[in-house]
């Protein structure tokens, strides 16, 4: 009988275990074979036919749909290039280089890679329309509060920089030069 | 030489729950992209059904705005498009036309997750972007009908019956929506029968 009993409990146990231990690695991160470059994280898996299982479960349970691996590559940046994570309190300087791309987007997003609201109605600079220093170079101001040149709004609270690079030549077999992406400078804090 | 005892005594019974766990474990995330409520397809779906229909069968997406995402970590500068197919019905041909311009990319995923073919304007062959997917049995059959397809043509194989082809359309400035939207228009979705084999 206690047999039973202890076998029964082990089989709660187990499935208990199982189901946390699902959505505990489901939450940690976004899957195998991150590509780093200073702050920015692309996964260039997500977009290919050779995605892994953790990967896609963690794409159902988001319900995102993933940019083809050959239509571009999506970098994800949680902190600036210092490393300290990005605050809504704090104005952001995001400057040039960007990687070579036939076009490229800079986008501000919550962690759970929804826009965040604002009177402009500005969620994202493209590379085409983006006011630029003689010479290309560029400076785009990530910040609560209204800045003059290209201002990307944000909130307060923790949110994501995503730089989209459309037709990109990036080879992601090997790691990139972190001094050919944005570096991502804090300007100051309120 | 007690506690070596009790340790023996439960060791079977951590080691099947460590077994019941890591099943358990293995199993939901690979059925995940099966159950998922909220997953890509299912958010498209619902959707498409809200969205107007051209006539040429492609749903187009309201604009991103906050809080009326339809799915996270989308590019807010693209006007989309989406197609759903059904591979029991038939298989489905995306015509688009490519514009060397414009950057358009189509990307086919399958119920489950799994882009399984994607393409833009640059990967246009004469100016033209032109798949047919089928499933296996269905590629299958339209190869042994006509062995060289029509030049401009691809043809993929989808893992699922049911997918659907998402449409990018990047607006360069804002003031370039409706014209990114309408290039959206000019791609067409339709259901094709299969060939007799």
């Amino acid at each position: 009988m206690t047999n039973y009993l202890k076998a029964f409990a082990a089989m709660i146990a187990g499935l208990l275990i199982g189901f946390a231990m699902t959505a505990v690695s489901l939450g940690l991160g976004r899957g195998f074979g991150a590509l780093a470059a200073g702050p920015w994280t692309a996964w260039p898996r997500h977009g290919a036919a050779d995605i892994d299982p953790y990967a896609r479960a963690m794409l159902a349970r988001t319900g995102e749909a993933p940019l083809g691996r050959d239509q571009g590559l999506a970098f994800i940046a949680r902190a600036d290039s210092s490393g300290a994570t990005l605050d809504g309190r704090c104005a952001y300087r995001i400057t040039d280089p960007a990687p070579a791309a036939r076009y490229w987007t800079l986008a501000v997003a919550t962690t759970s890679g929804t826009l965040i609201d604002n009177p402009a109605r500005r969620y994202a600079f493209t590379s085409a329309e983006i006011l630029r220093r003689e010479g290309g170079g560029f400076a785009i101001d990530a910040a609560e509060e209204a800045h003059p040149g290209n201002w990307l709004p944000t909130r307060r609270g923790p949110f994501l920089l995503i730089l989209r690079l459309y037709d990109t030549s990036l080879d992601t077999e090997v790691a990139p030069d972190p001094s050919t992406f944005p570096k991502i400078i804090k300007l100051g804090c309120a | 030489m007690k506690f070596l005892d009790r340790l023996l005594d439960v060791l079977p019974w951590l080691l099947a729950t460590a077994c019941v766990a890591g099943s358990v474990h293995i199993i939901s995330v690979l059925l995940m992209p099966e159950v998922a409520p909220r997953s890509a397809f299912a958010r498209l779906l619902a959707a498409a059904r809200a969205a107007p229909t051209t006539q040429t069968g492609v749903a187009v997406l309201p604009p991103a705005a906050p809080g009326a995402e339809i799915t996270p970590f989308e590019d807010p500068a693209f006007a989309e498009g989406v197609c759903l197919f059904d591979l029991s019905k038939g298989m489905m041909r995306v015509v688009a036309d490519a514009d060397p311009e414009d950057y358009l990319a189509l990307s086919f995923h399958a119920r489950t997750g799994r882009v399984f073919h994607a393409a833009t304007d640059r990967s246009a062959i004469k100016g033209r972007i032109e798949v047919m997917v089928g499933d296996a049995g269905q590629i299958e059959a339209l190869e042994s009908q006509d062995e060289e397809a029509p030049p401009s043509q691809v043809r993929v194989t989808s893992p699922t019956k049911r997918g659907f082809v998402l449409i990018r359309s990047l607006a360069k400035r804002a003031s370039d929506r409706d014209r990114a939207e309408q290039r959206l228009r000019l791609v067409t979705c339709e259901t094709v029968a299969e060939p007799d084999s």
